[in-house]
């Protein structure tokens, strides 16, 4: 078990030492979406704490529900067609869905920010990127003209954009994607937000550039003491960048540890696999480990545990009936019967 | 050749489009615009370019163009059947049928702009907003303007209306596919990330950005409200004797095709010319502002 950090869990409180308070807390929250196909639960039931100044790793592949909690956060999924199922999101103490529309316009972009996958597409083609900063600036701190501007070449320096003073005046097109999501992190962070949500930053990135970006977020994270919800596919970005992780799947966390806990000691089939189809330099294997089978559609979720048609481990009674997320250890929980699992081969 | 060739400027980035083929495009393009150009500064300036009053008859009706027999240098186009100088007709004429094009594109383009901006930007109305444009749509541009001389008298405003109410739901559904296809961008959620409201993102982040397509429209738009304005003139819906329109100009004309055909052919050549300049300039506008090909 590692010295820095442990979760709150939704039980007892352990007798540790006492925990800052979380940033944001996500309380089982349900956004469901009303299709012709009928209601498609994306998010069911989700929990997790962000603690001030640290990062929340979330994984996951495609379908999976992890952007639309990064959008329910932020309350940016559309209604119709999207529902507020349940639960709550509350954020230093108050709970965002209960938010009108002007609050949470005004709480966006101040202080919570957000940052895309798609750097290429993110930008406004039509602005200078300097107005697009200097936009959002205003829309939340009463500066002139002039003092916008002068922050927003701040901004742009900060996050390491050579000579900002006349990348302030360029616009998109003339930027690279490396550069243009340097520039989203800069919008993001222009007014300080306590809490950053990154819906994979570095995907759309090449190697080099990713490693790049997620320094500066780390290295910015450490300066500004903004919490980040790190939402990937990449457990290699997980690794590098994330405190805590919660692992989800077809719209629930099916795994939740810090972040060498799951690395060394994942508890839930479905990491595990994900775990397994990770190259490695330091065994040599022939060909990669896959899961068999592909996220269950919305409308034809199993009725035990939702991994159970690609579990390798997977019984009648895991068919049956849905296992609850579980207490392994401190701050760690899995969603599986077979829980804690020492041994496996999948 | 290549010499010459080099030392043009180059615009833009192309790789794909055979150089000497858009270069001559543009070419064309250029033309159009100039000639579109002098066209419309003849039109504004044609009180002061006449050379006679455009309504005033004279005893000498029919007389052909300079260039034919029995033409003079007086009437260089020369007179149609009343007796009045052509050429200031004709200019006098081209200045009117510009106005209502104008006109009538600038009314129903803006408002088939609004509905369609409206209708990708407020999911809820994008139903009840496109359906009002296909029952729009589905009435000709001459029953319109039948419907609307009926109700507010044959005349400029009816021509006016008609062709304004024609022109929205096409420019409408328009501005929607482009506003659809913008609004699926990342940087539409981006700004609302950052905090920005309805308006900002409406205006500065939806419209400008369909702008160039709908602008391209609009241009090609031009030349068919001209075209759909000179029928209806034909058909005496349009602009009120004496006035000089063009399409009303063809009409009258047409009785003396035979042996005086310049009445009615000199304002259909200015139509054909005038039409066929927007449309080309229109072309070439949309291949030099397709959203698609800006991000080379």
């Amino acid at each position: 078990m590692t010295s820095d950090g442990v979760l709150t869990l939704d039980g007892p409180a352990p007798d540790v030492a006492p925990e800052p308070a979380p940033l944001l807390s996500v309380r089982d929250l349900r956004t469901h979406f009303r299709t012709e196909r009928g209601l498609y639960r994306a998010v069911d039931g989700v929990s997790f704490d962000v603690r001030p100044g640290r990062t929340l790793g979330i994984v996951g592949e495609s379908g999976c529900g992890k952007s639309v909690t990064s959008l329910s956060i932020m309350g940016l999924v559309p209604e119709p067609p999207g529902i507020r199922a349940g639960g709550e999101i509350l954020f230093e103490g108050e709970d965002l869905l209960k938010k009108s529309r002007a609050e949470m316009e005004a709480i966006r972009g101040d202080r919570i920010a957000m940052i895309f996958q798609e750097p290429m597409t993110s930008l406004n083609p039509v602005y200078r990127v300097g107005d697009q900063i200097v936009e959002g600036l205003r829309r939340h701190r009463a500066l002139g003209a002039g003092a916008a501007r002068e922050r927003a070449v701040e901004m742009l320096r900060l996050v390491r954009i050579p000579s900002p003073e006349t990348r302030v005046d360029a616009y998109p097109h003339e930027m690279s994607g490396g550069m243009r999501q340097r520039v989203m992190i800069a919008m993001a962070l222009a007014c300080d937000p306590r809490l950053l949500i990154a819906d994979e930053p570095t995907t759309a990135l090449d190697v080099t550039i990713q490693a790049q970006i997620l320094d500066l977020m780390g290295d910015l994270q450490r300066r500004l003491g903004t919490a980040i919800v790190l939402i990937t596919h990449d457990l290699g970005v997980i690794a590098e960048t994330a405190d805590e992780v919660v692992v989800m799947y077809a719209g629930q966390v099916v795994e939740r540890a810090d972040v060498r806990t799951l690395f060394a000691d994942a508890q839930h089939p479905y990491t595990l696999g994900l775990l397994a189809s990770i190259p490695r330099l330091d065994e040599s294997r022939s060909r990669l480990q896959t899961i068999e089978g592909a996220v269950p559609a919305p409308n034809a979720m199993p009725k035990g545990c939702r991994f159970s048609p690609r579990c390798p481990l997977a019984d009648s009674r895991c068919l049956r009936e849905e296992p609850p997320l579980r207490d392994l250890g401190p701050g760690h929980q899995a969603r599986c019967w077979y829980a804690p699992i020492e041994e496996i081969r999948a | 050749m290549r010499a010459a060739l080099a030392q043009l400027p180059l615009r833009r980035r192309r790789g794909a489009s055979p150089f000497l083929g858009r270069l001559l495009r543009d070419r064309l393009a250029l033309a159009a615009a100039l000639v579109l150009a002098l066209i419309t500064l003849a039109a504004l300036l044609a009180p002061w370019l006449s050379p006679h009053d455009p309504f005033e008859t004279k005893p000498i009706p029919f007389q052909p163009p300079v260039w034919a027999e029995g033409g003079t240098a007086d009437y260089l186009l020369g007179t149609d059947g009343q007796g009045r100088d052509m050429l200031s007709r004709l200019l006098h004429g081209t200045r009117l049928t510009l106005l209502i094009a104008v006109l009538a594109v600038a009314l129903g383009g803006g408002i088939g702009v609004l509905v369609g901006l409206f209708a990708a930007f407020y999911r809820r109305l994008d139903g009840v907003l496109m359906r009002l444009a296909d029952v729009l749509l589905s009435f000709p541009a001459i029953l319109l303007g039948l419907a609307f001389a009926a109700v507010i008298g044959p005349g400029m405003g009816a021509i006016i209306v008609a062709l304004a109410v024609a022109t929205v739901p096409d420019v409408a559904r328009i501005t929607r596919g482009a506003a659809v296809m913008i609004m699926g961008q990342d940087f539409m959620e981006a700004g609302r990330a950052v905090g920005l409201p309805d308006r900002t993102l409406l205006w500065r982040y939806l419209a400008l950005n369909c702008m160039s397509s709908v602008f391209v429209f609009l241009t090609l738009r031009f030349g068919q409200v001209i075209l759909i304005g000179a029928v209806l003139s034909f058909l005496g819906l349009g602009a009120r004797p004496p006035a000089a329109e063009l399409g009303m100009m063809a009409s009258q004309g047409r009785d003396a095709l035979l042996f005086a055909p310049h009445i009615s052919t000199l304002p259909s050549l200015m139509i054909v010319l005038v039409v066929l300049c927007a449309n080309v300039l229109g072309d070439a506008l949309r291949d030099t502002l397709d959203p698609r090909l800006r991000n080379t």
